[in-house]
């Protein structure tokens, strides 16, 4: 990432940090209570997730919601695609998951408009230089004001003045227009009941709430994000906006259970009356339960990107220092079960510190360097790591001593 | 006891390893230094040539077992306290080279005096949220400095960007993050960093010019020790 950039995403972080340490000073006991039961439910979850798996199909299944489980990314791509094929425009919300899977070059290709409706996705959207999101609440945090208002300025052909209310309402008013068309609205979710087979999403902006009433709304979500009921759902993602914004609550937290439904005539139950006659949730694995067999803790995770902010690699490289929307080290460590060993060597295995910050930040204490550490034996088992490793490692054996000289 | 000074104190920063020597010598502390000295396996742990360490470690063990051990490296000390102990299953006796200080002056076998010269202290990964060592360095910086804090302190405090291989492989990525942690001082208004770590310093002062000084805590403490 460029150093202006860099310096810009330092600058969010900062205001960002300032924000997390007074809600802190705050509320400190409520914080680490709430942060006690979420490590349990998490815990809970990954250690129950067959069973957790099993039960949400089940109740999704009674509540109308449609289940489709997809082993990979290609595998939830295909079914996407059967359900979209003659969209010609589709909303989305933020999401990591949909990330993932490569979701929006995907339809691309296939000559479908995926539209980014969250403001900071928007604009990396529409920037060609941007890579990524530089963190997973705040994606454009590595754009600076005049910035944004150059990118937008080319992509809408007239002026934009550096100004955050005009801005605003020339990409709010583009999205609203393309919105308008769409048939189909895709979000990811925040967290899962299963035993109530309910999906959590938060958001500040309201975009979830217009995304997730067309009349069809497909979700895309990993297993991971499984936890038994509602309220645990409602703890998680509490906790999440806590360590990512530094706010006690998100302006929004979406609770949706079913489609959109009445039986106000004579007890005849019609679908989509104001929302969604259809929902699918697309529960992927793409990996995950690998990472369960010797790397669960990779999978306790509530995305809240505390990790990045204060992590001193991610401040000096940006995204690069991790796996599309999965930054820092933990990103990078999860890459290695969502794609392959060389993707995770490639997104930065080896350019962590282990300086073990991040498991200090992590509201679920995730212990990231050591989770590094093993994964780069199984790296070097295989052959790949710099080259200027094993060199040092040729010359500590040789002659107990790391230097040339 | 067997002074392990490690490989950046033994080849690169051998004023650390004298100055450490000569503080030894002056609260009488017999202690015996390996001609042989090799590596303590933590480069190669960090890594990931698990095997390579195992077999370099199986070494090193030979020289320590049943020895009283001192380092001056927080990431010897960190390895040989941790390491050690869950792959070989051999708890040896370490000490860190702060902590031995503390006691000698504690027992008054060494005496210091203070003069209002402004610190810091950086606390390294592996001494400081590793092994929870934030206070040792602190008592002994009181009593011989003015110590004032940077914002990011103990287990918060920000690397010097130099592990696990990062300085070898990534050295771009390291001098950044070192200019952060002396940036950091800055901030703090002080431009000298104590550190208990001499990889710490050796990344730290290769990324700075002469207005700063990067010091070991034995280096401090040897200019403030009274001669009697």
């Amino acid at each position: 990432m460029e150093e202006s950039r860099l310096n810009a995403m330092k600058r969010s972080f900062s205001i960002l940090e300032d924000r997390k340490k007074r809600l802190f000073r705050d509320d400190y006991e409520c914080i680490n209570e709430l942060s006690d039961r979420v490590k349990s439910i998490r815990k809970y979850s990954i250690s129950n997730l067959e069973e957790l798996i099993k039960k949400a199909e089940k109740r999704f299944t009674e509540n109308d919601i449609e289940v489709i489980f997809a082993e990979s990314a290609d595998k939830a791509l295909d079914e996407i695609y059967k359900i979209v094929k003659d969209e010609p425009i589709i909303g989305k919300s933020k999401s990591n998951t949909v990330n993932e899977i490569g979701l929006s070059t995907f339809l691309m290709n296939k000559g479908i408009e995926l539209v980014e409706t969250d403001l900071g996705d928007r604009i990396i959207q529409l920037d060609e230089e941007t890579k990524g999101p530089s963190h997973p609440i705040g994606p454009a945090a590595h754009l600076n004001i005049k910035e944004i208002a150059r990118i937008a300025s080319q992509k809408f052909g007239e002026f934009i003045a550096p100004e955050a209310r005009a801005i605003l309402d020339a990409l709010k008013n583009d999205v609203t227009k393309r919105l308008s068309k769409c048939n189909v609205g895709i979000t990811g979710a925040n967290s899962i009941a299963a035993e109530d087979g309910s999906l959590i999403m938060v958001h500040n902006e309201g975009n979830i709430n217009i995304v997730s009433m067309k009349e069809i709304h497909i979700v895309v979500a990993g297993i991971d994000k499984l936890v038994r009921s509602v309220e645990d759902a409602i703890s998680v993602v509490k906790l999440e906006t806590i360590f990512a914004t530094g706010k006690k609550v998100p302006a929004y937290m979406n609770v949706i259970s079913s489609p959109s439904k009445t039986a106000d005539i004579e007890q005849i139950l019609l679908k989509g009356m104001y929302g969604p006659k259809r929902v699918i949730l697309i529960l992927l694995d793409n990996g995950r339960r690998e990472a369960l067999k010797e790397y669960d803790e990779c999978l306790l995770c509530i995305g809240c990107g505390s990790c990045i902010v204060s992590c001193p690699v991610y401040n000096v490289t940006g995204y690069e220092f991790g796996y599309r929307g999965y930054l820092g080290g933990r990103g990078i460590t999860f890459s290695r079960f969502i794609t392959d060993n060389q993707t995770c060597f490639d997104s930065g295995l080896f350019q962590c510190t282990e300086c073990g910050l991040c498991t200090l930040e992590c509201p679920v204490n995730i212990k990231t360097n050591e989770i590094i550490e093993r994964l780069r034996r199984e790296s070097v088992e295989k052959g790949k790591y710099p080259k200027k490793h094993l060199e040092t490692a040729e010359r500590i054996k040789e002659k107990g001593s790391p230097f040339e000289d | 006891m067997i002074y392990f000074r490690g490989c950046v104190a033994r080849e690169k920063l051998k004023r650390i390893s004298r100055d450490t020597g000569e503080i030894l010598k002056l609260a009488g502390i017999e202690y015996t230094i390996l001609e042989n000295e090799e590596c303590c396996g933590s480069f190669l742990l960090r890594t990931g040539f698990r095997e390579d360490a195992e077999k370099v470690m199986d070494k090193t063990l030979k020289d320590l077992e049943g020895e009283k051990i001192l380092t001056s490296c927080a990431g010897c000390y960190k390895t040989f306290s941790k390491d050690y102990k869950e792959i070989l299953e051999v708890e040896l006796d370490v000490i860190h080279s702060s902590q031995l200080f503390k006691e000698l002056i504690e027992k008054g076998h060494l005496e210091v005096e203070s003069i209002d010269r402004k610190v810091t202290y950086h606390d390294p990964c592996h001494l400081g949220r590793h092994m929870e060592e934030y206070d040792t360095p602190r008592e002994i910086l009181d009593k011989i400095t003015e110590l004032v804090e940077m914002e990011r302190n103990r287990e918060n405090s920000r690397c010097c960007g130099a592990g696990a291989g990062v300085r070898s492989a990534f050295p771009e990525i390291t001098s950044k993050i070192a200019e952060m942690r002396l940036k950091d001082a800055d901030d703090a208004g002080v431009n000298t960093i104590i550190t208990s770590c001499p990889f710490c310093i050796l990344n730290l002062e290769s990324a700075c010019n002469d207005d700063y000084k990067i010091l070991d805590l034995s280096e401090i403490l040897f200019k403030r020790l009274k001669r009697t």
